[in-house]
C-alpha cells in the first residue's frame, strides 16, 4: 500500500480540523477540531510506523499516548468550557469575548 | 491495485466526508456523531495500516469515551438559542482558506518527500507486540503519563467544581 | 511700663557703643579720600562675610543720626505705642534695623553692605505691616518690599560687576583698585546703582511705594521712611560716587530723577489733605535734593542735607504722631487751631517747618543753601552735568525751593491756626506726654545745633532765601485773604495717576506675561508629553484590533504566523 494514502488522507484531516477550530462559534465544536488534528497527526505516526517496520513499534506507542493525552485534554477543556458556561450561560467564542 | 488499498480508500473518503460534514453540520449532536464516523474510519485506517492494537483503543477510547463525553458536555451547556450556537463565525473564509493551505501545504509535502514509498507491513502491531515495545521500551514516558492522566483528572474534577461552588 | 524701658535701654546700649566706636571718626580729615593701607587686591578677592567694619567721618555722621534718632523714636515709642500688644516685636525689629543701618554704613564689605541693605528693607516690610489687621497696612508693605525688592537687583547686580571690574568685593579695595588702574565700567556700575537707590529712596518712577507706606506707625515713619533707610540711598549713592563719577549718562541721568521727583513730591505735598501723607512726600522731594547734589558732583553736600534732613523730618514727623495722638487722626481737616492746646509741639514743630522751608538760621536753610550752591558751582565744569542740564536743574530746584516753602507754611497753618474744625471742642487736643515731647525738644534743638559750622555761601544764600520767604508770604497771604489753603486740583490729588503702572499696569502685565507662559507651556512643551500620549493611544488602539479577547482570532493568527513561517522556510531553503 503506497505510503501517500495515509499521509494525504491525514493532511486532508488536518486541514478540516483547522478549520473547525477557527471557524465554529461554539466552544465543544472548537474542542472537536482539536480531536480531528490530533487524528491526524495519529494516522500520520501509525503510517510512518508501519512503513518503517519500527522494532519497538515507536510510532504506534507515541499514538497511544496521544490518544490518552486527547483523552485528558478533552477532560480538562470540557470541564473548562462547563465552568465558563456556568459564568457566562454560553459557550460561544464570540460573546465569550464581549 | 489491491483489496486492502480499495478498503483503506473508501476508508479515507468515509473519514474525509464525515469530518467535513462533522465541521459544518449547523446541528451539535449531528456533528459529534459525524465525528464518530471520522473516528471509526480512521479506525479502520489503522487495522489496514497493520496497527490493530492501536485501533481497538481508538474505538474504545475515542468513539466509545471521548464522544460520550462530548455529547455529554454538548448537552449540559445546551444554549436557549439552540442551533443559532452552531453557526461559524465571521472568520469562516479566512478559516477556510487556511484550512484548505494546511491541507494542501502538507500534502504537497509528503507527495514531495514520500512519493513512491511503500507501506510493507513486515510488523503487525497487535496487542502483544506494542505491549512487549510499552513495558519494555516506553516505560518510563507510560508512567509520566499516568501522572498526567491523574493530574487532568484531578484539574477537571476541580474545575468543574469550583463552577458549581459559585 | 518697666518693660518697655528694657527695649530703651537696649536701643541706648547699641546706640552709646556706636558712638563711642563713631564720634572719634567724625573729625578725621577727608570725606571718603582715606582708602587705608596696602594696595589693590588686599580686599577679599571672593564674596566674604567679614565685617570689615570702618567708618569714615561722614559714615560715622550718619551712624550717629541713625542711632539717635533711633533712641528718641524708642524713647517717643514707649508713649506712643507702649501697650500696643505687639510692642514687643516693634521695638525689637527697631534694634535690628538700627544694626542694619550700622552694618550698610559701617562696612567696606559690599556683600556685608547688601546684607545689611536687605534687613532694612525687612524690617520696613514688618514694621510697615505692624498693624497688619488693616488692608491698608498689609498692601502698604507689600508694597514697599516688593518696589524695594526689584530695586534691591540693581545693587546686587552693582556689586557683581564692580567685583568683576576691580576684583575685589571691598569698595576701600576697589576704590585704591580704580585709582590705580583708572575707572573702568563706570556707566554700568553707576546706571545700577541709580536703579538700587531710586528704589530705596523712592525716587521716580519707584516713588509710589513710600506714600503708601504711612500705615506704619508714626514713630517708624521718622525713623525709618524719613530719616534713615530712604537716606541709606543717598548714602550708597555717594559711597559709591567715585566709581562712576566720570560718567555724564549716570549723572544726567540722576539730575533727570532728582529734577523730576523733587518738583513732583513737592507739589503732591502741596495738595495733599492729610498731613503724614504730605510729609512722606516732602521727603521723596527732599531725598531728590540730595540726588541733585550727588548729580552735579559734590555728594558731600548730599550728605550734608541728609543729615540736616533725617533731623528736621524726624522731627516732623513725631511731631505729626503727637498730633495723631492727640485728635486721633492724620487729616488736616480734623485739625487746626492746635496752637493753643499743645504749645510745645506747637513750637518744635515750628522749627521743623521753618527747617523744611529753609529759614535761617535752621540747619536746613544751610544745607540747602549747600545743595543750590553745588549745582551752581557744577554748571560748567568738565566732566559733570551738561551746563544746559545744570542750569535746568538748578530752576527745578528753586522752584522747590518755592513750592517746598509754600507746603510747609500751609500745612503748619492749617495744623496749628485757623478755625477748630466743625464738632470738635475749643480747646481739642491735649499736649502729648513727656515721653513724646522730649524727643521733640532734642530734634529741635538739634535743628539749630547742627547749623554751626555749616559753610554759607552768599549768593545763592540770598536768593535761597528770597524764594522761601517768597513761597511763605504767598500762602500767608492767600490764608490771610480767608483761603482755607484746600488746593484741590484734579491731577495732582489724584498724584498725576503714577500709581497706575503699579497698580493696574503692571499686575496686567505680568498677567499677560503669565497668559503667555501658560499658552507657550500648554500649546509649545506640551506638545512633545501630549504627542507621545497620542501616538501611544493610537498604538493601543491599533493594537486593540489584534487584542479582541476573541480566542478564535488569537488562534486564527497564530495559523496564518505559522504558514507564513513555513512558507517562506520552504522558499528560502
Amino acid at each position: 500500500m503506497p505510503l501517500l494514502y495515509p499521509l494525504v488522507l491525514a493532511s486532508a484531516l488536518f486541514g478540516i480540523g483547522l478549520y473547525g477550530v477557527l471557524a465554529r462559534r461554539n466552544a465543544v465544536m472548537m474542542l472537536l477540531g482539536v480531536e480531528l488534528m490530533l487524528n491526524a497527526v495519529n494516522l500520520n505516526l501509525v503510517a510512518f510506523d508501519a512503513w518503517f517496520a519500527d522494532v519497538v513499534h515507536s510510532g504506534q506507542v507515541l499514538t497511544l499516548f496521544t490518544i490518552t493525552l486527547a483523552a485528558a485534554e478533552i477532560g480538562l477543556g470540557l470541564a473548562i468550557i462547563l465552568a465558563l458556561f456556568r459564568a457566562l450561560r454560553t459557550v460561544d467564542v464570540d460573546e465569550v469575548g464581549r | 491495485m489491491t483489496l486492502t488499498e480499495i478498503v483503506f480508500l473508501v476508508f479515507a473518503v468515509i473519514a474525509v466526508g464525515s469530518a467535513l460534514l462533522s465541521m459544518t453540520s449547523g446541528q451539535l449532536v449531528h456533528a459529534a456523531l459525524w465525528l464518530v464516523v471520522t473516528l471509526g474510519a480512521v479506525a479502520g485506517c489503522f487495522v489496514l495500516m497493520t496497527a490493530e492494537f492501536v485501533a481497538w483503543v481508538q474505538v474504545l477510547v475515542y468513539v466509545g469515551s471521548v464522544v460520550v463525553l462530548v455529547i455529554f458536555a454538548l448537552m449540559l451547556t445546551r444554549q436557549p438559542s439552540g442551533a443559532r450556537s452552531a453557526e461559524v463565525t465571521g472568520n469562516r473564509w479566512v478559516a477556510a482558506v487556511l484550512g484548505a493551505a494546511a491541507a494542501i501545504g502538507l500534502g504537497a509535502t509528503m507527495v514531495a518527500g514520500f512519493g513512491g514509498e511503500q507501506i510493507e507491513g513486515r510488523r503487525i502491531g497487535t496487542a502483544g507486540s506494542i505491549g512487549d515495545a510499552l513495558f519494555n521500551d516506553w516505560v518510563l514516558p507510560f508512567e509520566i503519563l499516568s501522572g498526567v492522566l491523574l493530574a487532568a483528572l484531578i484539574g477537571a474534577i476541580v474545575i468543574s467544581r469550583s463552577g458549581s461552588d459559585r | 511700663m518697666s518693660r518697655r524701658w528694657i527695649y530703651v535701654a537696649l536701643t541706648a546700649a547699641l546706640a552709646t557703643a556706636a558712638s563711642i566706636w563713631a564720634v572719634p571718626r567724625l573729625d578725621e580729615p577727608g570725606w571718603f579720600a582715606y582708602v587705608g593701607q596696602g594696595g589693590a587686591g588686599d580686599g577679599p578677592p571672593l564674596p566674604s562675610l567679614s565685617p570689615d567694619l570702618f567708618l569714615y567721618p561722614v559714615s560715622a555722621q550718619v551712624v550717629l543720626l541713625a542711632v539717635g534718632v533711633g533712641l528718641l523714636v524708642q524713647i517717643y515709642s514707649t508713649a506712643y505705642l507702649g501697650h500696643h500688644p505687639r510692642y514687643r516685636s516693634y521695638a525689637l525689629i527697631i534694634i535690628l534695623f538700627l544694626v542694619g543701618m550700622i552694618a550698610v554704613v559701617g562696612t567696606t564689605n559690599l556683600w556685608v553692605l547688601l546684607v545689611g541693605w536687605e534687613v532694612m528693607g525687612l524690617c520696613s516690610y514688618l514694621l510697615i505691616g505692624h498693624e497688619w489687621q488693616t488692608a491698608e497696612a498689609r498692601a502698604g508693605a507689600a508694597k514697599a518690599f516688593l518696589v524695594t525688592r526689584v530695586a534691591d537687583l540693581g545693587l546686587l547686580l552693582a556689586i557683581l560687576v564692580i567685583g568683576e571690574t576691580y576684583g575685589t568685593y571691598d569698595i576701600v579695595g576697589a576704590q585704591i583698585a580704580s585709582s590705580q588702574d583708572g575707572v573702568a565700567s563706570s556707566t554700568a556700575i553707576g546706571l545700577l546703582v541709580l536703579v538700587a537707590v531710586v528704589g530705596k529712596s523712592a525716587q521716580f518712577p519707584l516713588q509710589t511705594w513710600l506714600p503708601d507706606a504711612m500705615p506704619g506707625p508714626t514713630p517708624i515713619t521718622a525713623l525709618i521712611h524719613a530719616a534713615t533707610m530712604v537716606a541709606a540711598g543717598v548714602y550708597l549713592a555717594a559711597r559709591l560716587f567715585p566709581f562712576y563719577a566720570d560718567s555724564t549718562v549716570v549723572l544726567t541721568a540722576m539730575a533727570v530723577v532728582a529734577g523730576i521727583t523733587m518738583l513732583m513730591g513737592a507739589l503732591f505735598a502741596l495738595v495733599q489733605t492729610d498731613l503724614k501723607r504730605a510729609l512722606a512726600w516732602s521727603t521723596v522731594s527732599q531725598l531728590a535734593f540730595m540726588f541733585a547734589a550727588i548729580a552735579a558732583g559734590d555728594p558731600e553736600a548730599g550728605t550734608d542735607h541728609l543729615i540736616s534732613h533725617g533731623v528736621f523730618k524726624a522731627l516732623l514727623f513725631l511731631g505729626c504722631g503727637c498730633l495723631m495722638h492727640a485728635v486721633g487722626s492724620s487729616a488736616l481737616a480734623a485739625m487746626g487751631g492746635l496752637r493753643r492746646s499743645m504749645p510745645a509741639t506747637f513750637w518744635t514743630m515750628s522749627i521743623g517747618f521753618a527747617a523744611l522751608a529753609g529759614v535761617i538760621p535752621t540747619v536746613g536753610f544751610f544745607t540747602k543753601d549747600s545743595v543750590l550752591h553745588a549745582i551752581e558751582q557744577s554748571a560748567g565744569e568738565d566732566g559733570g552735568l551738561a551746563t544746559g542740564t545744570t542750569y535746568v536743574l538748578l530752576g527745578v530746584a528753586l522752584v522747590t525751593s518755592f513750592v517746598t516753602a509754600a507746603y510747609a507754611t500751609r500745612l503748619w497753618l492749617r495744623a496749628f491756626f485757623g478755625p477748630v474744625p466743625d464738632g470738635r471742642q475749643e480747646h481739642h487736643g491735649h499736649e502729648a506726654p513727656r515721653a513724646m515731647i522730649g524727643p521733640l525738644v532734642v530734634l529741635a534743638v538739634a535743628t539749630f545745633a547742627l547749623s554751626i559750622g555749616q559753610p554759607f555761601h552768599l549768593g545763592i544764600g540770598v536768593v535761597g532765601t528770597v524764594i522761601a520767604a517768597g513761597g511763605i508770604a504767598v500762602v500767608v497771604w492767600s490764608w490771610r485773604g480767608g483761603s482755607t489753603l484746600e488746593w484741590t486740583t484734579r491731577p495732582l490729588t489724584a498724584e498725576l495717576g503714577l500709581d497706575r503702572p503699579f497698580t493696574s499696569w503692571a499686575p496686567a502685565f505680568a498677567r499677560g506675561v503669565s497668559r503667555t507662559v501658560v499658552d507657550l507651556d500648554r500649546d509649545g512643551v506640551d506638545v512633545y508629553p501630549r504627542a507621545g500620549a497620542g501616538v501611544a493611544g493610537l498604538t493601543s488602539r491599533a493594537l486593540e484590533l489584534v487584542q479582541t479577547r476573541n480566542v478564535q482570532r488569537y488562534a486564527t493568527v497564530i495559523a496564518v504566523g505559522v504558514l507564513v513561517l513555513v512558507v517562506a522556510a520552504v522558499i528560502w531553503t
